[in-house]
């Protein structure tokens, strides 16, 4: 039974357990998630979720923060923005690995 | 027996004289009878959805993490390119027959399969789309098997958890459609190719631009293993006494039908089809046309037309209208289309198959680029059996060049969708990869079965490269003047835009719904720009100044019906259509049968075209002999043209 859900889920958790991982990145590298933030409200733009004037505010602010990420020294955070998360490690409750 | 149209601008009831549908509609000749549909592959397609809505459901919920909401958004998106998987599938089901034939540029199919109900006909002739889209048809059952083949990759991991955790080993809804599915594309790849159940019959006219096409078009069905029965010559014109003009188009015809027997013809039958001085319009007349079709052929190996020891001229052109010569109606002679078409960034050439709308668009770009030498013009054809080259005797591709001989400002190019495909798999591989890791389609590797789908040149892949040609190249032009396929993939092309946006639409909406678990990368940015850049052409599309649909027609009663069609369609796209183009007029007449009585034909129906189109400017093209081919034949034509 564990030789089964093994075959079934570990595909599928380690793609959950990368995305993990893209996420915590992004979390480091707040510039990113930024960018992605913008790409959201341009898809709610597009999708017309949000107006022309929503969008706009919403551009202004994200623009701004961005601009003073880029301002801001470098060390301010613990980790820097080339430090990576490499893994996580998890315990399975698999025993037949 | 049973004829079905499978083109999405159909003629088939015209030619009847019956007003078809998509339920059979018995037709009596004089000692037959014989049914007759005409096929809507949209609501065939919105039918078979519907009907298996529950098991397409669940295969795209239990192999993705996509909800039902989410899936039935999906499965209500039209299919671009439906027209031809529809078409196959249609036919399959009504078939069932011990022989085939296929009439048109067109395929037909038979014979039922063992677990069928006794199949309702036995000989089911298809009246097929016009050359580029019947060959994408016959690509369909591909197509189709990629499709089944993403579904059972999709229901898998379902299946193994039903097997394994439940003991059920019994294959459920979805199962069987996937196996169905998958069963009735070999099937249908496997019939196409049966040259004892399917048999083609290609038809082309003897005219050197369709002499080309379907070269080409022959040459693409051999590599694909369709046999190919016999090729019919239509509309020959036959001896009907002296005549400049008729023996001047007699004789251009010997030396095309020589270059069909040669090319086309060589191994095969070869059928002449006698021109009738009357459109065979009505049950009668086809019948008659029939019988020279199936029985005994007395034309084949010999040329019906020219008697022993008649001479016919030969040499240089011959125009049959002296120059601006006021027509009665007292217009007049001169380059019309530059100041009809003003300042317009998009102007469409459109028509039924074979009126000549390459030709005319080619003359009137040239005469556009004369015109205004400091705009760039871009000639774009969009048809997948492309003519464009053959009208400028030059060799065009999907790269824009300038044609020999043609003002530096012009250039022309040829959408090649298969190419465009090919270039762009691997951002189209990722693009689907990024789609399958959204909605949790693990299942799915892209690599593998998935990209089969980029493979094949789906149907419905012309208009959407059409469409994002138009898209790219509408910044670095003044004005792009277009050549598209005929009426019904015309209409394809112009309802792509909309289509394409809701695809973007639904899979912008997955994205954000499930930007918690997957971030939204480059996929995310193209689908933003596509949008935008959609919505931008369909507002070109839509400004009445900025974009021009020219209809182009001949003046004969079938080619009448679906120009009225067409422009009513166009009318319900918003679309301008401030003129129409009467292509090829006899305007000074021989003496002889045929030119009396082609312009009686020809005042009525111009009369019969002028009611219909309101307040169009006309135009009119004088027939030549041969063609106007080139940059100086066809700017000089262009300069004859009558409004």
């Amino acid at each position: 039974m564990m030789f089964i859900l093994d075959s079934l889920l570990i595909g599928g958790l380690r793609f959950v357990l990368d995305q993990v991982v893209a996420a915590a990145e992004a979390e480091m590298n707040d510039d990113t998630a930024l960018r992605e933030q913008l790409l959201e409200a341009q898809m709610r733009l597009e999708l017309g979720e949000i107006s022309e004037k929503e969008f706009h505010q919403t551009e202004r602010d994200i623009l701004a923060r961005i601009r003073e990420i880029k301002g801001r020294p470098q060390g301010a955070i613990s980790m820097s923005p080339e430090d990576k998360v490499s893994g996580v490690e998890i315990e399975s409750w698999n025993s037949e690995g | 027996m049973l004829v079905v149209s499978t083109d999405p601008a159909h003629s088939l009831g015209d030619a009847l004289v019956t007003r078809l549908g998509v339920r059979p509609t018995r037709i009596r000749a004089k000692r037959h009878t014989f049914d007759a549909i005409e096929l809507d592959a949209p609501r065939a397609l919105a039918r078979w959805v519907d009907a298996n809505r529950v098991a397409l459901g669940d295969v795209l919920e239990h192999g993705t993490w996509l909800d039902r909401d989410d899936v039935d958004a999906l499965l209500d998106l039209s299919i671009p390119g439906v027209d031809e998987l529809v078409g196959l599938i249609e036919i399959d089901r009504l078939s069932g027959a011990r022989r085939l034939r296929a009439s048109g540029a067109s395929a037909s199919l038979g014979e039922a399969r063992p677990i069928r109900k006794r199949a309702p006909y036995d000989l089911i002739v298809v009246d097929t789309a016009p050359t580029g889209h019947t060959l994408r048809l016959l690509g369909a059952p591909e197509l189709v098997a990629a499709v089944a083949e993403v579904l059972d990759a999709l229901q898998e991991e379902h299946r193994l958890i039903r097997q394994q955790l439940a003991r059920v080993g019994r294959p459920e809804a979805a199962d069987r459609l996937i196996a169905e599915i998958g069963a009735q594309a070999a099937e249908i790849a496997e019939r196409l190719r049966d040259g004892g159940r399917t048999a083609f019959h290609w038809v082309t006219l003897p005219e050197p631009m369709s002499v080309a096409e379907s070269e080409d078009a022959l040459a693409a069905l051999d590599a694909i293993g369709v046999p190919i029965a016999e090729v019919v010559v239509n509309h020959v014109l036959t001896d009907l006494g002296p005549c400049p003009l008729c023996d001047r188009r007699i004789a251009d015809e010997a030396r095309t039908i020589a270059r069909i027997r040669r090319t086309i013809g060589r191994g095969r039958r070869v059928r002449l089809i006698p021109a009738q001085l009357e459109e065979p319009r009505s049950v009668n007349a086809l019948a008659a046309i029939g019988r020279s079709l199936v029985g005994p052929d007395q034309h084949v190996g010999s040329d019906p037309r020219v008697g022993p020891g008649r001479r016919v001229a030969s040499g240089r052109r011959v125009v049959f209208e002296r120059h601006g010569v006021p027509t009665k109606r007292g217009g007049h002679a001169g380059p019309p289309l530059p100041e009809l078409l003003g300042d317009a960034r998009l102007v469409f050439f459109g028509g039924k198959g074979g009126v000549g709308k390459t030709t005319v668009a080619a003359a009137a770009a040239l005469s556009l680029a004369h015109a205004h030498p400091d705009r760039r013009i871009l000639l774009l054809s969009t048809d997948p059996a492309h003519s464009l080259g053959d009208v400028f005797s030059a060799r065009l591709s999907d790269r824009p060049r300038r044609v020999g001989g043609g003002p530096a400002n012009l250039v022309a190019r040829e959408v090649d969708a298969e190419a465009a495909l090919a270039a762009r798999r691997h951002d189209l591989e990722s693009a689907l990869e990024e789609i399958a890791s959204t909605v949790g389609a693990a299942g799915v590797r892209i690599g593998g079965r998935g990209s089969e789908l980029l493979k094949i040149a789906p149907p419905g892949i012309d208009e959407l490269f059409g469409v994002l040609s138009v898209v790219g190249a509408r910044t670095a032009y003044d004005a792009i003047v277009i050549d598209t396929a005929p009426t019904g993939h015309a209409v394809r092309l112009l309802e792509m835009p909309e289509a394409a946006r809701a695809w973007v639409q639904v899979l912008m909406r997955v994205l954000l719904k499930y930007r918690s678990v997957v971030r939204a990368g480059p996929l995310a940015a193209a689908l933003v720009d596509l949008s935008k850049s959609i919505r931008d052409l369909q507002a070109l599309l839509h400004d009445r100044q900025a974009t021009r649909f020219i209809v182009v027609a001949r003046a004969a009663q079938v080619p009448r019906s679906e120009t009225e069609r067409f422009l009513e369609r166009l009318r319900r796209l918003q679309l301008a259509t401030p003129a129409l183009v009467v292509n090829a007029m006899t305007l000074t007449p021989g003496r002889c049968r045929r030119c009396r009585a082609t312009a009686a034909t020809e005042r009525s129906e111009l009369a019969a075209l002028r009611r219909l189109s309101q307040r169009r400017v006309i135009i009119q093209t004088p027939l030549t002999a041969p063609p106007p081919r080139g940059v100086r034949a066809l700017s000089e034509w262009a300069r004859r043209w009558i409004v």
